[in-house]
């Protein structure tokens, strides 16, 4: 209770507020930008968070998150394109609305229902993280290891794309992730000779480069594509009919939401997928969705904004990340010398409240930033592509070389830009890539301390329970589509042939 | 492991990219592996549960694994081929590494402008802004503000005297 007062006192602090309010116009700026999404938007600023105190260095990356997310729906529903990809599910029906002169009356449920998302899954952050946290104190190495082999599994099911590919990209991260001296031994290895790979490949140039250098090549090949604004009258709230009609939507899609949000890896994306099938099951109107139905509006916005909330709790409380852009904050928790994970609520419960109470306030702001920006910020997003991404990559190169002042880190951030754009030619996701960079120091090193707490004898990680448990949740997240995949295959002719 | 499986759509053409990617994941491994037998090995008594080369060797082998899954039964379509402005895009970038390498400012400058050209840009407002106005903005915000202080070059040697 203390720890809550006490973060909440951080944040009348007049210096802080300015920097949340900066940071959330920024953030529903590269929300609204094609192109551009809250994982770059993250990563293309934590090297200005450098040299802040950690309080306001993680508040703003997390007002980003949480502000990004939410601005995606503008683009979605002025110019039909998602400013992210968590709200490809709002172009359904928000562009068919604006297409009727209703954009306003579209944003305006998409601004509610994002508030609402968003502040719901900050509770169960607030509630859930310490929970989790108590839960995981007593965790030992084998326990640790096994949860993290857990949380990397999950990547399997990130995205759209094969499951073996996601898992490879991972491991090819947790390769990286052993370049540098070796912790338990002092041995370096592939170092090469060179001095500034001895600490390891930093993670900020290499998110810099897989997020926003390699999505600058990607934008070479999309410089046709012609970008037209809906005219927009005045923003209308949603009636009290409307809310009627949406309020069950909204509070299912912000526990859906919530929910993917915890689970490692899955992010906004997902939640707004599922939070917008799962309207339209439960929908007495499911025929609107697709033609511009409120629901569906409220359906994936109140689902991916939730999620935010929701990726927190485990990128906090266990220090694996909730979500891509969650991932690119937990590695800006470790560039300021923050240790995520079950101390933090023993150690730095300040810190960590001080951070919800941030993101619950960036969840009212972005409500009224939104709405009365809306015409602006829709109008930024037809700043020609050609303008856009040199700036970008001005930012990308000065960012990657600041926080280090070494040119290896522009030559490594160039480097995972090029690696990352034929990874993701060849339908390699590069998300599980950076996650496994980030986690695969904690695996070795949990591996290594469990190796020499069992001597050597590994087998003995499946005779704990809480390690097996996580074992077994690893090969449901792995095989568990494959085996429901073939038993619903089977299943299906068995019922139209009658039996 | 299971979309390629449970897919419902007819069996797709397998391309040429589907053996040679997970062909050359394979040397690249192979290439790690033998790497990681070079590291130093630590005596028998200061080991402390594993040596160095376990843990690296233990991946690369899982990632070898799934490649030869991947040659084995990914169908998934060809990459389109590569534009052309995707390609001199990539040869800016190598352009940019080596001016960076004489100032890390000229090279922005030039490869921002090149870039707004090379992407259709034909205002001459705009590609000075961008080749111009932001990487000076950009230097003097990380310089004065963040305290940043950026390689001595050919231009940022007039700042820094």
């Amino acid at each position: 209770m203390d720890a809550a007062l006490n973060g909440l006192m951080a944040l009348a602090d007049p210096h802080l507020m300015v920097l949340i309010f900066a940071a959330t116009l920024g953030g529903v700026l590269v929300g609204a930008l094609p192109g551009l999404n809250a994982t770059t938007g993250v990563a293309l600023l934590l090297p200005f968070t450098i040299t802040m105190d950690p309080v306001p260095a993680i508040a703003i990356l997390t007002t980003i998150y949480c502000a990004a997310t939410f601005a995606g729906a503008i683009t979605a529903i002025l110019i039909n394109t998602p400013g992210t990809s968590a709200s490809a599910t709002t172009c359904l029906d928000g562009y068919p609305l604006a297409q009727r002169g209703e954009a306003g009356r579209a944003l305006g449920m998409a601004a509610v229902s994002s508030t609402i998302g968003g502040i719901i899954s900050v509770v169960c952050l607030m509630a859930a993280a310490p929970l989790m946290a108590r839960a995981a104190y007593n965790f030992a190495p084998p326990e640790y290891f096994a949860l993290t082999v857990f949380g990397l599994s999950m990547l399997a099911t990130i995205g759209d794309g094969s499951p073996v590919k996601n898992i490879l990209s991972g491991a090819f991260g947790v390769l990286l992730a052993t370049v540098g001296i070796d912790l338990l031994t002092s041995i370096e290895r592939f170092t090469f000779g060179m001095n500034e790979l001895s600490e390891g490949i930093p993670f900020v140039p290499v998110m810099i480069g897989v997020f926003g250098i390699s999505e600058l090549l990607v934008q070479a090949d999309n410089l046709h594509v012609e970008r037209k604004q809906v005219i927009m009258k005045k923003i209308k709230l949603p009636s009290r009919e409307d809310y009627k009609r949406v309020w069950k939507t909204i509070l299912r899609s912000s526990g859906i939401g919530t929910f993917i949000g915890i689970l490692p890896a899955e992010g906004a994306t997902v939640a707004s997928m599922i939070g917008y099938n799962e309207a339209k099951r439960w929908s007495k109107k499911p025929e609107e969705f697709g033609n511009g139905s409120l629901e569906g509006i409220a359906g994936s916005e109140a689902a991916n904004n939730s999620a935010t909330g929701g990726a927190m709790v485990p990128t906090l409380a266990l220090g694996i990340p909730g979500s891509p852009t969650a991932a690119v904050i937990l590695a800006g928790l470790m560039v300021h010398g923050l240790r995520p994970g079950p101390t933090m609520f023993t150690e730095q419960a300040d810190f960590a409240f001080a951070i919800f109470w941030s993101m619950m306030f960036v969840n009212i702001l972005f409500f009224f930033i939104g709405l009365w920006g809306a015409k602006i910020f829709a109008r930024v997003t037809l700043i020609p592509i050609q303008i856009l991404w040199p700036i970008v990559f001005i930012f990308s190169i000065v960012g990657a070389y600041a926080l280090e002042q070494s040119m290896m880190d522009v030559w490594i951030a160039i480097g995972a830009g090029i690696v990352g754009f034929f990874m993701r030619r060849h339908g390699f996701s590069v998300v599980p890539m950076a996650i496994g960079l980030i986690l695969g120091g904690m695996l070795e090193t949990r591996l290594g301390q469990s190796m020499v707490m069992l001597d050597e004898k590994w087998w003995l990680m499946a005779t704990r329970p809480l390690s097996l448990l996580f074992f077994v949740l690893t090969i449901l997240a792995l095989f568990g589509p494959m085996v429901w995949g073939r038993l619903f295959k089977q299943r299906s002719p068995l019922k139209s042939t009658g039996e | 492991m299971h979309a390629e499986e449970h897919s419902s759509s007819p069996p797709a053409r397998r391309h040429i990219s589907n053996v040679a990617v997970p062909l050359g994941i394979v040397a690249f491994c192979v290439w790690a592996f033998w790497l990681s037998t070079q590291f130093d090995r630590v005596p028998p008594i200061l080991k402390r549960g594993m040596q160095p080369s376990d843990f690296p060797q233990l991946v690369i082998g899982l990632i070898i694994l799934l490649a030869v899954w991947l040659m084995v039964r990914d169908k998934s379509e060809a990459p389109a081929r590569l534009s052309k402005m995707a390609q001199m895009t990539m040869g800016l970038l190598i352009g940019f590494l080596l001016i960076a390498e004489v100032d890390l400012f000229l090279g922005l400058g030039l490869f921002s402008a090149s870039l707004a050209a090379l992407w259709g840009e034909r205002r001459v407002w705009a590609i000075v802004l961008v080749g111009l106005i932001s990487p000076i903005a950009v230097f003097f915000l990380f310089d004065g503000i963040f305290e940043v202080r950026f390689p001595r070059g050919l231009l940022t040697n007039f700042w820094y005297g």
